[in-house]
C-alpha cells in the first residue's frame, strides 16, 4: 500500500500535533499538579501563606524542587515526607495521621461521643 | 446528674485553657519552630571551597570534631550584624571548627564580604544552589548549627546570634 505525498504529509502533521498536545498535556499536568501540593505547604517565611501563593525566595525554591521531584516520578507522599524530614511537620497545613497526632485528630470525634452521650441521656430523662 | 451537664463543658473549657496558657508561658515563638533535624545525623553534603574549586569538603570531614556551621551570604544584613561574633568563637574555642557555607552568592561578592568584614571561617563552602541549605533545613539567614563529635545536630538558631545567645545558649554546649 503506497501512501500519496498528500497524506504522508498530513499523516506527519498529526502525528506532530499529537505529540505536542501530549507533551503540553503533561506539563500543564505537572504544574497542576505541583498547585495543588504547594497549596498544602506552609511557607516558612511568611504569615500563614502557602508556599504556592507566596512569592518569597525560600518558597520559590520550595516549587521548584517539588516539580523536579514530580517530574522525577517521585510521589506526594514521598516529597512530603522528604520536606517534613528536613523542615519538621510544621511546613504542612495539615498533621500528619501519626501516633504523634492522635490526640489531635480524635479529639473533635471524642467531644462528639461526649456530646452525643450527654444528649442521650438527656433526651431519655425528658422521655421519663 | 444536671450538675454533670453544667461542669463537663466547664472542666473541658478549662482544660483547653490550661494547654494554651501552658503554650503561650513556655516562650515558644510558633513562627520559629524547632529543628527537625535537632538530634540527628547531619545531613550528607559536598561543598567545595570559595577560594578554590578543587578543595572540597564532605560530611565524613567534620566527623570527630565538634563544628559550628553558619549559613551566610554577602545580601544578608542580619548575617553582618552577628559576622564579628564568630571572631569571639574562634578566639576563645580555637578548637572548634567553624565551617561557613555561602548561600546563593556570587563568588566575586562573597570574596569581597569576606575580605572587607574578616574571614573567622576554617573552611567556606560553596552553596550557590541552595542544595546544601535545603539538606540542613534552612529557611532564612543567617542560621547556624552546633554539630558534636558524633556527627549529630545539637543546637540550630535561626536568625543573627547574640552574645545572650551566645553565652547562654551556645557555650554551654561546647
Amino acid at each position: 500500500m503506497k501512501l500519496s505525498r498528500f497524506y504522508k504529509f498530513l499523516y506527519i502533521i498529526i502525528l506532530s500535533f499529537v505529540f505536542f498536545t501530549l507533551k503540553i498535556f503533561a506539563v500543564e499536568n505537572i504544574d497542576e499538579r505541583v498547585k495543588k501540593l504547594t497549596l498544602e505547604l506552609r511557607c516558612m517565611t511568611c504569615q500563614n501563606q502557602s508556599i504556592y501563593d507566596s512569592d518569597a525566595e525560600f518558597s520559590n525554591d520550595i516549587k521548584k524542587i517539588v516539580k523536579n521531584k514530580l517530574k522525577a516520578g517521585e510521589s506526594e507522599r514521598d516529597i512530603k515526607k522528604f520536606l517534613v524530614e528536613r523542615y519538621g511537620e510544621y511546613i504542612l497545613f495539615r498533621p500528619l495521621m501519626n501516633y504523634n497526632n492522635i490526640f489531635l485528630w480524635s479529639f473533635p470525634f471524642i467531644l462528639l461521643i461526649i456530646g452525643l452521650f450527654f444528649v442521650l441521656i438527656k433526651s431519655k430523662r425528658n422521655k421519663v | 446528674m444536671n450538675r454533670i451537664f453544667v461542669l463537663t463543658p466547664l472542666i473541658v473549657l478549662l482544660i483547653i485553657c490550661i494547654f494554651s496558657l501552658a503554650y503561650l508561658l513556655s516562650g515558644k515563638d510558633p513562627n520559629k519552630p524547632p529543628s527537625a533535624l535537632l538530634n540527628k545525623d547531619v545531613p550528607i553534603f559536598e561543598s567545595s571551597s570559595l577560594y578554590n574549586e578543587k578543595d572540597i569538603i564532605k560530611t565524613k570531614d567534620i566527623k570527630n570534631k565538634k563544628t559550628l556551621i553558619n549559613f551566610f551570604a554577602s545580601w544578608c544584613s542580619p548575617c553582618k550584624i552577628e559576622h564579628p561574633l564568630f571572631f569571639e568563637i574562634r578566639k576563645k574555642y580555637p578548637e572548634l571548627y567553624l565551617l561557613g557555607f555561602n548561600h546563593k552568592d556570587p563568588t566575586s561578592d562573597a570574596k569581597k564580604y569576606l575580605k572587607d568584614d574578616g574571614n573567622p571561617y576554617d573552611f567556606v563552602g560553596v552553596d550557590s544552589d541552595g542544595l546544601i541549605a535545603l539538606e540542613f533545613g534552612v529557611f532564612g539567614l543567617p542560621e547556624t548549627y552546633l554539630i558534636n563529635e558524633d556527627g549529630k545536630i545539637i543546637y540550630k538558631y535561626m536568625g543573627p546570634i547574640t552574645m545572650d545567645i551566645l553565652k547562654n545558649e551556645i557555650e554551654p554546649l561546647l
